[in-house]
């Protein structure tokens, strides 16, 4: 039985390392792919429940809606959007790499994709900072709520928190496993014993974007006006 | 209220509908009945003509497994099916309150019922309507989730902040029965509920003039003010230091600075809704909150009913 | 076959043999014997009993908040317990069993246990993920009973806003956290199943070979994977509301409380099957195994778990008829969850006419399915008469309630669990208990149950709400009656407890096959050795070979 799907390019080894537990590598790959494609689908239902919430208190409170909308900083979230496609694309660059065996060109991909996912988290916080300025915090009692006289759109601004931030939290996460992972990954052997990890995570990266890119119209988006 | 015996066996019904939703669940019982007995009775049987050992015919060649399967699947389900038929027809029929209704307003609240009667009469936690006249109550809650139930007429409904539901019935036997919150609301609920007494047309006008006096009772009162908090502070065995309100109408109180005055009625309306004013009994601080604009006159009147008949044997027998 | 051939084949069980113990690596059991060799394993028998032991200790802290229960119902007056503890004792009684015991109750033990050795695999897919589902578990249970032990919650297992938001003035915050901690377990435990039985099957186990139990827990896998994310939303949504009043469902502000209840009951409905599926697969292996006969209609009973797990998707709303929801909704939703009577049908029909024609032992194991399948048909059909509009208007949230949840959740569950151990308990330990200790046990469970929890249809329907501290004289005597029930239910579950213990050192040492059952799992030692397997399996035969066939003619697809 081979243990090691062998590629070689440039002298290293790609592929992965048999655990005790699988009969074959391509049994053992198959099993991580549906492992993390099980568990996109459990997190994409973890934020559809968020979103459907969003499009509830959108139907239930039209107008106070649209007020709290207005508030929302449009551009940030637009140019946040573009970020991390920009990242999903560093770590697309990342995988191929990792598949043909350039350790060094995966590393410098998998650091401007952990350096993007970076950016993605500061712009969102110069976002908070600017709606705490604007009093867009109603949660905070000692802070006068900027649209205290409709009281609906606490509603929405509320679950605007939520949603982004559960968001935020799993990009910070995200970066954590990829500098960890990157650490790993520049040593040597990597790519010969675990290279499907590169893969597994680059799925999780996309899934964190994706969300991002349903999030930005649900909250920001639709019927925005003028 | 009649005495009840320690068991009972079968609900009181005092509508045509409680009647017909009687039926309904008779009805089911025995399909239930057909659908488990020969289930139970096979597996029995098989237990002791099967059983290790024991010589019977285990011929299986002609066990027909894809026809039965299909109709032990079936069956039973289309002979379901006609129950929900059924009920939901009651159900669309008890949704929809004819235009002649007499509508009586509830608000649910921790852990009370109040009800407002359309000539204007309110009353607290026992609910009066006439008999053969569709009843309309429309339920809203003013804090957590409650549920209207009554059992004698087989219906319940949701009271739930923020939005009104609807209920209406047509009783048609007079009597007093219970009626209960069945959504859980916190400590006190069991507690929240009363009788509903259904009366004839004569006896409900009757009570209708009369309900201003009836309704000083002080169980009305001692629900309020348990409901609007006053018991949690004022009552013995209360965490916060507050003065026990029990004996305390018309007796004289020793006010900060040494003043007494005498406990009167315009003393403890006053007290209840601005406790800020400079009447503070000696040796307590001024932490109660204002109730002016939070409780309507009428409860007003009733707790002040109620503190004037509060004595203190009566305090210190409730646990 | 004749009648006769049968029997003789048969009369070769002889479960008083043990087998040779040399000559073989040693069991999972003994492979290592340090403290740390057990916290630190990846070995999923050795974590599925890590799993035995807390959900154990679970239930029977749930246990007791149900005798106290039980206990203060004795009389109407409250007098043995004031409302607020009685609360407590309740919502303890329904967190604890609810979240901690039935839920992972059958899957995260016997499901850990036996999916791999049914399927053929040394391991689940990912057992370091596995481990940790048990410490994500213990972590959300201990965060849990810290609320517990600083003086207890009093919302009810369903957490229902704005009471645990806003209203409640107990400790809401951990509890919430310790179970939204909770499910990520549950996810974690079903995405593990999943990808086992996708990848991990051994040479010639196909989907139809697989037994049945498997097929019930990959359809619960696939619950816990779609609907446990959206309780954790809403659980979220919760502590967000009552921590940092960040709440999207405060009537205050127009937001609305029902929407609380249907991101719940999406979950909760489902969750009912996390709780049902794993059952019927248990019975669904012991039934065939002391009839000595294949199941019957293996492919319909396979089907009608996939179908239960999907119709339970769509019937949350028969939880919300009475509050508030539109009357169409509730039309819809009520005629939906008849359907589920369908495959529920199918699959107590088929036990029935697999022990038709079959040669019965009515040992411990077949007991707890004969009672588990008749109270179970009870509380289904009665589930029945909840989804009926004009019914569930009068008997919604009363004791009637009450006691459909628990002939399914205790006649169904329970039962099943219990069935399970003793079917299961020679794998497990390696040894026998006691036969007659164990009919013994099943039989006051049954009976016990019954004088405990028929009354309450019966209060249910004379009009008793549920969770009420205090009621009516009136309802005296069935309460009476029902805690009576309960004192023999009690003896019933502390019974197995100390006869199964006492097994494990002094009991007879178990064969590998004790049952003459089929199944990978028979095929190797008790207990097994670490890897499952000491040569790998292949698997050439239809599952359920039992000597007795069960033709399938009339058109069966194939």
């Amino acid at each position: 039985m081979n243990s090691r799907g062998a590629a070689h390019h440039d002298g290293a080894k790609v592929g992965i390392e048999l655990a005790h537990h699988f009969e074959t590598v391509e049994q053992q790959r198959y099993a991580a792919t549906l492992g993390i494609w099980a568990w996109l689908l459990t997190e994409l239902l973890l934020f559809a429940a968020l979103f459907l919430t969003a499009l509830i208190l959108r139907v239930t409170h039209p107008e106070a809606v649209k007020l709290a909308t207005g508030h929302l900083k449009f551009w940030i979230g637009a140019v946040n959007t573009v970020v991390l496609i920009c990242s999903s694309l560093t770590m697309s660059a990342a995988i191929e790499f990792s598949r043909m065996g350039w350790q060094r060109a995966m590393v410098r991909a998998m650091l401007a994709t952990a350096g993007l996912g970076t950016l993605f988290l500061l712009l969102k916080g110069y976002e908070y900072y600017a709606d705490y300025e604007e009093h867009m915090m109603p949660f905070l009692s000692r802070r006068p709520y900027e649209l205290h006289e409709s009281p609906a759109s606490r509603l929405f601004v509320n679950l605007y928190y939520v949603a982004t931030s559960l968001h935020a939290l799993h990009l910070f996460t995200g970066i954590g496993l990829l500098l960890g992972m990157t650490w790993m990954a520049a040593k040597a052997g990597f790519l010969a014993r675990h290279q499907n990890w590169i893969e597994v995570y680059g799925l999780y990266w996309h899934f964190i974007d994706l969300v991002w890119i349903l999030a930005f119209p649900i909250l920001y988006v639709v019927n925005r006006g003028a | 209220m009649q005495e009840r015996s320690a068991l009972e066996l079968w609900p009181a019904s005092a509508s045509s509908v409680a009647v017909e939703a009687d039926y309904l669940i008779l009805a089911f019982t025995v399909l239930t009945l057909l659908l488990t007995v020969p289930v139970f009775l096979a597996i029995s049987y098989f237990a002791v003509r099967y059983r290790e050992g024991v010589d019977a015919d285990r011929d299986t060649s002609n066990q027909r497994s894809f026809l039965i399967e299909i109709s032990w699947m079936l069956i039973p389900f289309l002979l379901t099916l006609i129950f929900f038929v059924w009920g939901a027809r009651i159900f669309v029929e008890s949704k929809n309150p004819p235009p002649d209704a007499m509508t009586v307003e509830a608000i649910g609240r921790q852990w009370m019922w109040k009800y407002q009667h359309p000539t204007g009469q309110s009353e607290i936690n026992d609910l009066h309507v006439p008999i053969d006249q569709p009843i309309h109550i429309r339920l809203t809650s003013q804090d957590v989730i409650h549920a209207f139930y009554l059992p004698a007429l087989r219906i319940q409904m949701g009271v739930v902040p923020g939005r009104t539901t609807d209920l209406w019935f047509k009783a048609n036997r007079t009597g007093t029965y219970r009626l209960y919150c069945s959504e859980y609301c916190g400590t006190d609920h069991s507690l929240m509920g009363g009788n509903l007494t259904i009366m004839t047309q004569g006896e409900y006008q009757e009570w209708l003039t009369h309900s201003g006096a009836q309704q000083s009772a002080p169980a009305a009162g001692r629900a309020l003010y348990e409901s609007y908090g006053c018991a949690s502070c004022h009552d013995p065995g209360a965490t916060v230091k507050a003065p026990r309100l029990a004996g305390l109408y018309g007796s004289q109180v020793e006010l900060e600075g040494g003043r007494k005055i005498v406990a009167d009625e315009e003393y403890l309306r006053a007290r209840i809704l601005n406790p800020n004013e400079n009447r503070l009994a000696a040796g307590y601080k001024q932490i109660m909150p204002s109730f002016a604009g939070v409780i309507p006159a009428d409860d007003l009147a009733r707790i002040v009913d109620y503190l004037k008949a509060y004595h203190s044997t009566e305090g210190e027998a409730r646990p | 076959m004749t009648a006769g051939s049968i029997d003789a084949g048969l009369s070769g069980r002889d479960p008083h043999t043990p087998e040779s113990t040399l000559d073989r690596p040693r069991d999972y059991l003994h492979a290592q014997s340090t403290l740390r060799s057990w916290f630190l394993t990846t070995d999923h028998k050795r974590i599925a009993i890590l799993y035995l032991t807390s959900i154990t200790l679970f239930f029977i802290i749930g246990a007791v908040a149900a005798g106290v229960v039980r206990l203060a119902l004795v009389v109407p007056n409250g007098a043995i317990l004031n409302n607020d503890n009685y609360n407590k004792a309740f919502t303890l009684h329904g967190v604890v069993m609810v979240w901690f015991f039935l839920i992972p109750s059958i899957p995260a033990t016997f499901g850990n246990f036996l999916i791999p050795l049914m399927i053929g695999a040394k391991d689940l897919a990912f057992p370091k993920l596995n481990l940790t589902s048990w410490y994500i578990f213990m972590a959300g249970a201990l965060f849990t009973m810290i609320s517990v032990v600083l003086g207890g919650i009093d919302t009810g297992w369903t957490f229902y806003a704005p009471l645990s938001t806003a209203f409640s003035n107990t400790w809401v915050l951990p509890a919430l956290i310790g179970v939204t901690i909770v499910g990520f377990s549950s996810i974690l435990t079903g995405l593990n199943f999943v990808v086992t039985i996708h990848t991990m099957r051994a040479p010639g186990m196909t989907w139809f070979r697989l037994p049945i139990f498997v097929w019930t827990h990959y359809a619960t896998s696939l619950i816990f994977l779609l609907a446990t994310p959206v309780i954790t939303v809403a659980l979220i949504l919760l502590v967000a509301e009552r921590a940092f009043h960040v709440g999207v469902f405060d009537p205050a502000y127009g937001g609305d409380p029902v929407l609380f209840q249907h991101l719940f009951w999406f979950y909760s409905h489902p969750a009912v099957y996390i709780m049902v599926l794993p059952g019927m697969g248990v019975i669904s292996e012991i039934v065939p195994a002391f009839a000595q006969k294949k199941l019957f209609g293996y492919k319909f009973v396979a089907y009608a778990a996939i179908g239960l797990a999907s119709v339970t998707f769509f019937v949350w709303g028969h939880h919300m008829f009475v509050n508030g929801q539109s009357d169409l909704a509730s039309l819809v939703f009520s005629g939906l969850s008849f359907a589920v009577a369908v495959p529920s049908a199918v699959k107590v029909y088929n036990w029935t006419a697999t022990i038709h024609k079959g040669s019965l032992r009515l040992d411990t194991p077949m007991l707890y399915a004969m009672g588990y399948i008749g109270l179970f048909v009870l509380g289904g059909l009665t589930g029945l008469f909840l989804a009926t509009l004009a019914i569930n208007q009068h008997i919604h949230a009363t004791y009637f309630v009450v006691a459909h949840f628990h002939y399914i959740m205790v006649g169904g569950t329970v039962l099943a669990f219990l069935g399970g151990l003793h079917f299961w308990w020679p794998k497990f330990t390696g040894r026998m208990y006691n036969e007659s200790w164990g009919r013994v046990s099943a039989l006051l469970i049954f009976i016990g149950f019954n004088v405990t929890f028929f009354p309450q249809f019966i209060l249910g329907y004379l009009g008793m709400p549920r969770r009420y501290a205090t009621y009516p004289a009136e309802f005296q005597l069935l309460n009476v009656l029902s805690s009576a029930g309960a004192t023999i239910l009690a003896a019933g579950y502390i019974f197995p407890m100390l006869y199964l213990v006492y097994s494990i050192w002094w009991g007879r040492r178990a064969p590998g096959n004790p049952w003459q059952a089929k199944g990978l799992e028979w095929e190797t030692t008790s207990p097994p050795p670490t890897l499952n397997f000491i040569t790998p399996p292949k698997v050439p035969n239809q599952p359920y070979d039992y000597p007795i066939k069960v033709t399938e003619t009339g058109g069966t697809p194939a």
